[in-house]
Parts: C-alpha cells; sequence; structure tokens
C-alpha cells in the first residue's frame, strides 16, 4: 500500500473527537510536520462523512459540515443561520462567515423540516447538531443529526449520526444510522454500528410527519441496540470463556493433574 | 515532537483495535526504524499452527518465533523445521516446568472455555525464568454473531530464597460481531491490558506452574469482569448520553420531581 493511502487509512479510521490527536501522532511517526499538505485530501473526507460540526464565530450552536452543503473552495452553508463559512478541515475551524440566502424550489420544506427536526432532536439529543439541505438539482432532500459527546479526560468519545435522503415526490426516506463509541483506558474498545433505514411518507407529507417517521426509527434503533448488548453478553461473550468452571469452583491448582487423570474436566464440552 | 514509538503506540491506542494487525503494517511501511519496537510491544490476535509431530493445534507469537518458524509446544520442534540448526529451546529444567504448565493450562482452557486452543512457552533467564500463557477461542452463531477471544499474559518468574518475585502483563484481545437486518452492521472490539507484581512461595518447580496459574486464573477473571463492564455497560451508557429514548423534558421534569421530594423530606 502507498504511503497516502497507509496515511489516508489511520484518518478514516479516527474515533470521534481526535482528529488532532491522531494528526499530532502520525507528523511525530514521520518526523515530519509538512505532512500536513497530503492529508488534506483525507480529512475533508473524513470531516463530510463523520459531519464535522463547528462554531461559527459570532454564532451560538455548532453547524454541520457535510458533502451536501459545500459550495466549492472549502465552503459550506447553514440553512437556520442563512450564512455560508470557510472551513479548514486540518484544525477543524469555520471563519470568514457570510450571509448566504437558500434558493431551492422547496426552501419552506426545507425551513419547516429544520424547525421540526430542531424540536424532536431537542427532546432526545442533548446536544446535537442538525442539516437540512436540498440536493440533486433540488429533486432531494438531505436530513443530517450529529450528536457528539467527548470525555477525553475519563478515556472515551461518542459520536450518533443519522442521514437520510427524503425525496418529496416519491415520500421515500432511505439513509443510515451510525453509532461511533471509542473507550481508551488501558486499553482500545470501539464500537461500530452502521444501520440502513427505508421509510416512507405520503406524497403531500408535510415536515413533521417526515420528522416523527425518522424519530420512530431512531427510537426502534436505540432500543434494538441496547438489546443487542445484552444478547452479546448472554450470547456470544459466555460462550468464549465462562466466569467459573461448570464446578462453580477455582481450579485447584495443586492437584492440577489429578484433573487429567480422572478426565473429569469435560463438563461443558457435550453442548 | 515525541519519541516515534510512544506516537506509534499512542495512535494504535486510537485506531480501530479490529484493524491493529493492519495498522501495524502500515507503521512499518511509513517508519521501518519501529519495527522491532513494534513487533515486540503490540499484541495482535494469536495465529494457529498444526504441530505435524503431535497433529495437535498450537499458538504463535513472537515468544516461539524463529524467523518464520514456530516452536511448538507439544513436541518443542519448530513448524516448518528451521534450515540452519534446531533454534532456540528451553533449557531441560524449564523445558520440563513447561510440559507441566502446558498440561495445567490445558485443563484450565477446558474449564473456562470448553474449547479453543492453549499453549505456554518458557525460556531461560539469569535470575529465573520467563513466559508467556497464550489462549484462544472463537464462536461463530446465528443469527450471524461472531466473537474471538485471544489472552496474551506474558510473565517474568525471579527466583528468592524459598520465594520467587512474579511480574505479569496480561492483554485480552476481545472481538464481538454480528450482522442482520433488523439491527445492520454491530462491530464491538478491543483489547485491554492490566499488570500486576507478586511474591509467592516456592518450594520446588512444581510451585511455579500452580502460581503462575492462579495469578493467570485470578487475572482473566478481573479482566473478564472489566470487558464486561466496559463492552455492555459503557459502550451502552455512551449510547444513551449521546441519545435519550424517553423525552428529556420528561427526564428533567422528573429530576425536579425528585429534587423537590427530596428537599421536602429534609425540611
Amino acid at each position: 500500500m502507498s504511503r497516502s493511502a497507509a496515511l489516508s487509512s489511520f484518518i478514516d479510521s479516527t474515533p470521534p473527537g481526535e482528529l488532532a490527536d491522531v494528526t499530532k501522532a502520525i507528523k511525530s511517526i514521520l518526523g515530519d510536520d509538512s505532512v500536513q499538505n497530503e492529508l488534506s485530501p483525507a480529512f475533508e473526507k473524513y470531516n463530510e462523512d463523520q459531519l464535522a460540526t463547528v462554531k461559527l464565530p459570532g454564532g451560538s450552536g455548532e453547524v454541520v459540515v457535510s458533502a451536501h452543503n459545500a459550495l466549492g473552495d472549502g465552503r459550506y452553508y447553514d440553512v437556520e443561520s442563512q450564512s455560508s463559512f470557510a472551513f479548514d478541515h486540518a484544525t477543524q475551524k469555520a471563519s470568514g462567515v457570510q450571509s448566504y440566502v437558500l434558493e431551492s424550489n422547496h426552501s419552506d420544506l426545507v425551513k419547516s423540516l429544520v424547525k421540526s427536526l430542531g424540536t424532536h432532536a431537542s427532546e432526545h439529543y442533548p446536544k446535537a447538531s442538525l442539516g437540512v439541505y436540498p440536493i440533486e438539482d433540488d429533486s432531494q432532500i438531505a436530513i443530517h443529526t450529529v450528536a457528539n459527546k467527548y470525555s477525553p479526560s475519563n478515556y472515551w468519545n461518542g459520536r450518533w449520526r443519522s442521514s437520510y435522503i427524503y425525496n418529496p415526490s416519491s415520500g421515500s426516506i432511505a439513509g443510515t444510522i451510525k453509532v461511533d463509541v471509542h473507550y481508551y483506558e488501558d486499553g482500545n474498545v470501539r464500537l461500530i454500528t452502521d444501520k440502513k433505514v427505508d421509510l416512507k411518507v405520503g406524497g403531500s407529507a408535510n415536515a413533521s410527519e417526515v420528522v416523527r417517521q425518522i424519530a420512530n426509527a431512531e427510537k426502534k434503533y436505540q432500543e434494538d441496540l441496547n438489546k443487542a448488548f445484552g444478547s452479546l453478553s448472554e450470547g456470544a461473550f459466555k460462550q468464549l470463556r465462562r466466569q467459573l468452571p461448570v464446578t462453580r469452583q477455582k481450579v485447584e491448582w495443586d492437584k492440577i493433574s489429578g484433573y487429567r487423570l480422572g478426565q473429569d474436566i469435560g463438563g461443558g464440552r457435550s453442548r | 515532537m515525541a519519541d516515534p514509538i510512544d506516537s506509534a503506540l499512542d495512535l494504535l491506542r486510537r485506531l480501530n483495535p479490529k484493524d491493529v494487525k493492519k495498522n501495524v503494517d502500515h507503521l512499518i511501511s511509513l517508519n521501518p526504524d519501529l519495527t522491532e519496537d513494534l513487533l515486540e510491544s503490540v499484541d495482535t490476535p494469536l495465529a494457529v499452527k498444526k504441530c505435524s509431530k503431535t497433529k495437535r493445534d498450537f499458538l504463535c507469537c513472537d515468544y516461539n518465533r524463529d524467523g518464520d518458524s514456530w516452536r511448538s509446544p507439544w513436541s518443542n520442534e519448530f513448524e516448518p523445521p528451521l534450515d540452519d540448526g534446531e533454534g532456540v529451546t528451553p533449557s531441560d529444567r524449564t523445558r520440563k516446568m513447561e510440559v507441566k504448565a502446558n498440561e495445567a493450562f490445558d485443563v484450565y482452557r477446558e474449564l473456562y472455555f470448553e474449547g479453543g486452543i492453549s499453549s505456554v512457552y518458557l525460556w531461560d533467564m539469569d535470575d529465573g525464568f520467563a513466559g508467556c500463557v497464550l489462549l484462544k477461542k472463537s464462536v461463530s452463531s446465528s443469527p450471524k454473531t461472531t466473537g474471538s477471544w485471544d489472552s496474551i499474559h506474558v510473565f517474568e518468574a525471579q527466583d528468592r530464597a524459598r520465594t520467587a518475585h512474579y511480574k505479569l502483563t496480561s492483554t485480552v484481545i476481545l472481538s464481538l460481531g454480528t450482522d442482520s437486518e433488523a439491527l445492520g452492521g454491530l462491530d464491538l472490539s478491543g483489547n485491554m491490558v492490566r499488570q500486576v507484581e507478586q511474591d509467592m512461595a516456592v518450594e520446588d518447580d512444581t510451585s511455579h506452574v500452580a502460581n503462575i496459574g492462579k495469578m493467570v486464573e485470578d487475572m482473566e477473571l478481573k479482566m473478564r469482569n472489566l470487558l464486561q463492564e466496559v463492552y455492555f455497560g459503557k459502550a451502552k451508557d455512551v449510547v444513551g448520553d449521546l441519545r435519550s429514548i424517553p423525552p428529556l423534558s420528561q427526564t428533567n421534569r422528573d429530576r425536579q420531581t425528585q429534587r423537590e421530594m427530596i428537599s421536602g423530606i429534609s425540611r
């Protein structure tokens, strides 16, 4: 694999909130600060895929960076604050804020979606950033929700991302929900999930109907995910290693050769 | 700038642990000076080889490796055979302990893992000996759930008068995954490392095997509990911190009511 492919794969695999740490490590490993330029395409892809969030100078909340609100030349726009901004993919900082008025046949729908999604998000995400953008020549609408919680002092970081493409004429809503959790105290544990979602609303559905469908799917997914933790713990994890032997006794190491002679160790083998 | 090897280890602590082997290969190609340090200090899932003499499977790591050959704990011979001579094998005394330790951990493996593979390798040191205990098990069940456990226990035993000082570093690599229509893809993988030092009584070489057995057993019990907590407790809690199933306004109201009740009682 080429050098740049290897470096890109590192950036691609960066956990939530740790891009600066990964970049710093790469520079030190290569003994080369100028690698930053080489990493630019990987940074851009990472930030757009991961729905990087950024606080605009003078703004209140954080806005989303994605492939769907890119204006080119490193600029992106936000519907709610009606502004566009330059985004530095290496430092994840915004600058050069200008006013931006959305021009779309769906601009009313987009604004109602932003409002409905905001109401839903405030009820279920302690801290989330949202993005609703017309795409594909105004034929479809991209709907993004991203929630991050970073706790590096406790060695964990997490991200929930959901992205949907809503087609107003057919009523189809297709998307994915992705969860990424990193825990790294005396180790490195990662949860990565990816769930496809396919929903449908009526042809003349309003914004709140669209958001209601999305809200139901996300609730169902979180419930299923919680159940999955339980079944992995009770299933595969227990099958890998018992907490105690079938006898409920720890091994008597002083008599270990006796276990052999008696052939009495195969307690659970017949299953 | 930080030492490149420290940065490489920091990077591996951050990138997806499922790709650790691939990432180590990348790091080596990016900075060949790190090769030896990385191979020595990064634990990757254990490879399995078959002992051609005994037809039994054994586990491979850096400690039983000589070039592209690995020493079988069952036959004490290298697989595949070494071109140039016999390779490094333990002294007679240490090999005797190694045989006993392999028998003992074979029992342990059956009791706790009910399957899987175990291998123990020992080598001589100036003031005692050192070794590693390796255990591996994989499961796959329907619907499309897979899991694997690799434990790597590396220890040193320093002989003292009637006691020995043991230093144990244990890594467990645990990987779980499911893929189904209903849940989609889920991968929960990682590794955790713990260290412990202990002085224990020694009568003869049999005591060493029992002492190491007890230490490894206690450590695995502790680490299994820790893994349970992190994989199924912590990960789930973080998801709950990102998104709340009950509406937050309800949760906040409940908290408010609870606070009022508590202050009412204390009044």
